[in-house]
């Protein structure tokens, strides 16, 4: 890896201030699971990281009761976290599936929602792809098994974050600061379409850090997150799920249904949503949601097959949310 | 019974820096041809399957007409 | 495209129902003449202290502790870190390398070029991803690494061939100077045609399995240090001998220079025996360097340029009887091992009696790194497609699959069952006794839901026998240790440990009592640890020499007890006349009598102390989630022989290593090329997925002891058989045949899009 200055920052007023408006020249550092890889790879190559393990890492409850997550608390303290688990099944389900127990135990919150996509062109040197300034994806006529069934392109990763799709279920907000100081993004609106941002992922500019992810009451909802992996250890999910009803009575009175790794973008389904509301939560249901779920899925060369785990997340996403057995 | 694969086929009329892992592991380097068998092959020289004249390597084609055969 | 054809010409294969496969008598070199000797003999059964035991390795505290230290640990004074260049193309030719930079970049001790653009072939290309184009050695792996990116390389990119298929395509570009396709052998035994026309049901089909790369956990590598002309060499390798040979002949020095050391290990599977590019570049970087350099491939690496095991494909015809008699076996077959290298395996499996059988093979030439040896080459392979053939023929005689195995299973016509190496017929009941075969339902599990559960099984066989080259040394000291020393290595396996509890139970001692030393061509001469002759080789070459060493020792102790030599035992440490035991010494007495002059023994390979040939069955009971293609296996059952158990905890630890490899090769490990670029996409352990730990279902091994024969290898066998067994009972699940491998989710659910085959029961 190509050497770097290191700079501690106390607060984040410093990390901001030693972070730069120019993408990958400086960039924070928190658990690292993900940046010491990129970096071992040549992928990344800043000239300074900036350590932000010293921000908020606590978990708190907010006035209006709703939950506020700290950017710097690691994965296993947030799926071990009652509190959370209680309120917030969908996000401690997500963050207990994540990676292995050492990446858990070193990861971070804002680090799993800013890592960086795990398409095997991008994270290859030797593919200079649309991510990395060149001008093929090469996923397009190569091997996309992997990659998004949903989104024209032209990049067709995959969003990697856990954490990112029950937040969008969930309609979290995120607060981040800046050198003009903070603001808050909802997390639906957080992740970018490569059409908009080829270079990153997110709205996050290259001198912004993320610093809470802050959760809105859960009254009534029911939440939940489904994963269809392949190994049971240390892998990826094919596709995963992760619904929040809200009920009235057995009766689902709004949804909101986000799949994940099936886009470049934690992937809201409108169609399944509707499908659900004014619904008794059953079996039927859920495959009708899930149906209309993958509608308009358009898969790639190799990927077909993601479109049926990604009903199948959906659908048991939404009867696991609803206590019915998912399999 | 021996290996299924008996692939250990290897004569004198060979290059002598001709190597498979059958060398190493058995006792002797010259035992029944058969037509399909799995074994790999390197050079002694280039400690891949190339050899030191950039071709690949193999009982077919380490023998004396080859440029660099040593036998 | 030069693809050329040739005549066919037609092998035979030698295997025959109730016959012993004998290779004919060697054309050329002869093999070392058998010594002469008394006739050797392990102790009765009842008498044995240690042997077939569990027992414990003695270096796994040390292991565990993080105190053996493994070539990657090791650390020499002044050591620099080598690293190589490897191409980023998978075809390309080399128009010019620019090492200026890197020899300018401070802590850069030496750099060298690799390849020649004026060199001919693979000399002036590269023709697969990682192929080395230069190495540099800097003070740290950091400034390495650096380095040998500021080496500038200028690249023709030629256009590469990724998979077998495009390597055979009519308008394939001509990548290798004889052909991308090798021309077709043909082997074949009896009438097919006739046979297929007279067979009452007939399966065809296409079968494929993947590319699996080693991935040993210890990179390969070594660590190269020069004094004058001599060289020490600790290298990650199965053969020290080997290596010697790799490294002395590639430098052109004296053998006699070269010391290769390996006193731990971190797995080969076949891929560390010979091919020792990456010691001798090593070697050479440490000569233009005067220091010690240390070059361990890093995980890429790894994957892209030390060898994998080739893919296969069959397109296969073959029929049974109405009485469910095998009777033909036909196959086109092909397969690419990379970049010259051959992909060969042979169908059908030869544990079963196809009268009539016919194979017609090429071999597809890739830019890919060339295949190696790996864990039973060519068996996985045949036998995932054998069986998997059986079970449809099977299910078109609509008979249980057990039963067409037993029916047509080599020796199925000896009753007597007297071969200890062909036992398939008790292991086939006792398998699925402890599965639960009777509980298994017809091809298709009835059962509502998304979750199916089904039951498969497959055989093996192996030889394993010990090589007659091997020689020990045993010496007895005056103060009563024991050295027991051969130039073997343990790969992993428990070779060490080995060597010790032979030490031990031949001497009448405790395994404290002795000392095993391995891994050092300073020590007597041992084949490279492959093929599975390790513990044939070394049991019965290092009982021979403690049985010298021993007698040695009752030579001098039978005129003080007023015996002849013969009369006496090494026993419960003490030496003590057979027939009366209470008229002895102890052994420490015993040693007293040496004055000050050890005994040392040598020992030379000879028969009578180990055996060859294994068989084995294995079974899977598995689930498969119809909805989403996942499949988990949640159970194994292994039922294996082996000759005699040496030390039963190891010999089970190869079991559970082999099943769970084979477990890899069923559902996991595929290398993925880019078809575009055949640079691999998953050169790491993130996309090429190996099981872990929460993937490894229960494994329940019954091994079954010849205690008689002699001990037989253990290391390939029980890789082979697992991802047909697997692959069985997925079909046996889902009532869908599944006949490529690896069995991923996505080829489960496309299979289940496609065509019902084999019907219901």
């Amino acid at each position: 890896m190509k050497s770097f200055a290191y700079v501690n920052a106390a607060g984040e007023k410093e990390a901001v201030a030693a972070l730069g408006p120019e993408r990958g020249r400086f960039l924070p550092l928190a658990g690292g699971m993900d940046l010491l890889a990129l970096m071992k790879d040549y992928i990344a190559q800043p000239d300074r990281l900036v350590n932000v393990k010293g921000l908020d890492r606590a978990i708190a409850r907010t006035p209006d009761g709703g939950l506020r997550i700290g950017a710097a608390v690691t994965l296993t303290q947030l799926a071990e976290s009652a509190e959370a688990r209680r309120m917030y099944p969908a996000m401690t389900d997500a963050a207990a599936e994540v990676g292995t127990p050492q990446i858990r135990n070193v990861g971070t919150v804002g680090g799993n929602i800013n890592q960086r996509p795990r398409c095997w062109y991008f994270r290859n040197e030797e593919f200079p792809c649309l991510k990395k300034g060149g001008s093929t994806c090469y996923a397009v006529d190569g091997e996309n098994q992997y990659h998004a069934i949903f989104g024209d392109g032209p990049c067709h990763i995959v969003h990697p974050s856990s954490l990112a799709v029950p937040s969008v279920a969930l309609n979290a907000k995120f607060r981040v600061v800046g050198p003009t100081g903070e603001r808050v993004v909802d997390a639906g609106e957080y992740f970018q379409m490569p059409d908009r941002n080829l270079f990153g992922e997110t709205v996050l500019a290259p001198n912004e850090l993320l610093t809470h992810v802050m959760l809105p009451p859960p009254g009534a909802a029911r939440t939940a997150t489904y994963e269809v992996r392949f190994k049971q250890s240390h892998d990826w999910p094919l596709a995963f799920a992760s619904v929040a009803l809200s009920m009235s009575g057995d009766t689902v009175r709004g949804a909101r249904v986000v799949m994940g790794a099936v886009a470049p973008i934690p992937w809201r389904s409108p169609a399944a949503e509707a499908a659900l509301t004014g619904k008794r939560l059953t079996e039927e249901a859920a495959m009708t949601a899930a149906d209309a779920a993958v509608q308009g899925a358009k898969p790639m060369t190799l990927n077909s097959y993601k479109v049926q785990i990604a009903r199948t997340a959906v659908k048991r996403a939404i009867m696991k949310a609803a206590g019915l057995k998912t399999v | 019974m021996t290996e299924p694969y008996a692939s250990r086929h290897i004569t004198l009329n060979h290059c002598s820096n001709l190597r498979h892992k059958g060398m190493y592991v058995t006792d002797t380097f010259a035992s029944e041809r058969q037509e399909i068998e799995p074994t790999a092959y390197w050079c002694l020289c280039t400690q891949k399957s190339f050899g030191p004249d950039g071709h690949p390597v193999s009982p077919g084609d380490c023998k004396s007409s080859r440029r660099c055969c040593e036998h | 495209m030069a693809r050329r054809r040739k005549k066919l010409e037609a092998g035979s294969w030698k295997l025959e129902a109730g016959t012993q496969q004998q290779p004919p008598p060697a054309a050329q070199a002869a093999p070392p003449p058998a010594p002469q000797g008394p006739p050797r003999n392990w102790p009765p059964v009842a008498d044995r202290t240690l042997i077939g035991k569990s027992i414990k390795r003695l270096d796994g505290p040390d292991k565990a502790q993080g105190k053996a230290k493994y070539t990657y640990d090791i650390i020499r004074p002044g050591m620099l870190y080598g690293r190589l260049l490897g191409s980023p193309h998978a075809h390309a030719r080399i128009k010019g390398i620019d090492l200026s930079a890197a020899e300018k970049l401070a802590g850069v001790k030496a750099v060298l070029a690799l390849k020649d653009p004026a060199g001919e072939g693979a000399n002036g290309k590269a023709f697969y991803q990682g192929d080395e184009i230069a190495a540099v050695a800097a003070t740290t792996e950091e400034i390495a690494e650096d380095a040998v990116r500021l080496i500038k390389v200028e690249y023709e990119p030629l256009q590469a061939l990724a998979t077998a298929a495009q390597a055979m395509s009519a308008d394939a570009p001509a990548v290798f100077p004889k052909g991308n396709v090798s021309q077709q052998s043909l082997q074949q035994e009896g009438d097919v045609e006739a046979a297929l026309k007279s067979a009452a049901h007939i399966v065809e089909g296409t079968y494929s399995t993947q590319v699996q790369t080693h991935t040993s956990l210890e990179t390969h590598g070594g660590i190269c240090e020069w004094e004058g002309e001599k060289l020490t060499a600790w290298v990650s390798t199965q053969a020290v001998h080997g290596a010697r040979d790799g490294i002395a002949g590639s430098l052109k020095i004296p053998q006699t220079n070269v010391r290769v050391i390996t006193d731990y290990m971190g797995g080969g599977f076949g891929s560390k025996l010979g091919f020792d590019y990456q010691v001798v570049v090593c070697a050479r970087l440490a000569k233009l360097a005067n220091a010690p350099v240390k070059l361990m491939l890093n995980r890429k690496e790894e994957h892209l340029v030390t060898g994998n095991r080739p893919s296969a494909y069959a397109k296969v015809r073959a029929g049974v009887d109405a009485k469910g008699k095998l009777v033909a076996f036909d196959a086109e077959t092909w397969g690419t091992g990379g970049a010259g290298a051959g992909a060969a395996f042979r169908v059908p499996y030869p544990i079963y009696v196809f009268p009539s059988r016919r194979q017609r093979h090429r071999d597809a030439y890739t830019n890919a790194g060339p295949q190696r040896a790996f864990r039973a080459p060519g068996h996985p392979q045949a036998s995932f497609i054998t069986e998997v053939v059986l079970d449809e023929l099977a299910d078109k005689l609509r008979l249980d699959p057990l039963e067409l195995r037993m029916r047509n299973v080599l020796s199925a016509t000896d009753p007597s069952q007297e071969d200890p190496s062909r036992q398939w017929r008790k292991y086939f009941p006792m398998g699925a006794e402890k599965i639960g075969w009777s509980k298994r339902h017809p091809t298709g599990d009835p059962a509502s839901g998304p979750i199916k559960r089904g039951m498969g099984c497959a055989g093996n066989t192996w030889g394993g026998a010990g090589s007659r080259a091997t020689r020990a040394n045993c010496q007895i000291l005056p103060d009563g240790s024991v050295l027991a020393r051969i130039g073997t290595q343990d790969i992993g396996t428990g070779t060490r440990t080995l060597v010790a509890i032979v030490a031990a139970e031949t001497m009448g001692l405790p395994l404290t009592g002795v000392k095993a030393e391995i891994g050092d061509t300073n020590y007597p001469f041992a084949p490279g640890s492959g093929g599975s002759v390790t513990v044939a080789s070394v049991s019965a070459t290092m009982r021979i020499a403690c049985e010298n060493a021993r007698d040695e020792l009752f030579a001098k102790v039978a005129p003080a007890l007023g015996v002849e030599p013969s009369a006496l035992a090494a026993k419960d440490g003490r030496i003590q006349v057979k027939d009366a035991p209470s008229k002895g010494m102890t052994w420490r007495e015993a040693c007293k009598l040496l004055g000050v002059q050890p005994i040392s023994a040598d020992g030379a390979f000879g028969p009578g102390l180990s055996s060859t040939g294994t068989s084995g069955v294995q079974f899977a009971d598995v689930e498969v989630d119809i909805e989403t293609g996942v499949t988990r296996v949640k159970r194994i059952v292994c039922v294996q022989d082996c000759g005699t158990i040496m030390d039963k905890l190891t010999a089970e630890s190869q079991v559970y290593g082999g099943i769970i490899m084979g477990l890899g090769f069923a559902l996991y490990e595929n290398r993925i090329l880019d078809r575009n670029t055949a640079r691999m996409v998953n050169p790491n352990m993130e996309w090429y997925l190996l099981p872990g730990m929460s993937d490894i279902p229960e494994i329940d091994i019954t091994l079954v002891d010849q205690p008689d024969r002699g001990p037989v290898g253990l290391g390939e066998p029980p890789v082979i058989s697992t991802a047909a067994a697997v692959a069985n009972a997925v079909a046996n699940a889902i009532g869908v045949r599944v006949r490529k491998l690896p069995l991923s989710p996505d080829a489960i659910l496309q299979a289940l899009n496609e065509e019902r085959t084999g019907g219901t029961l």
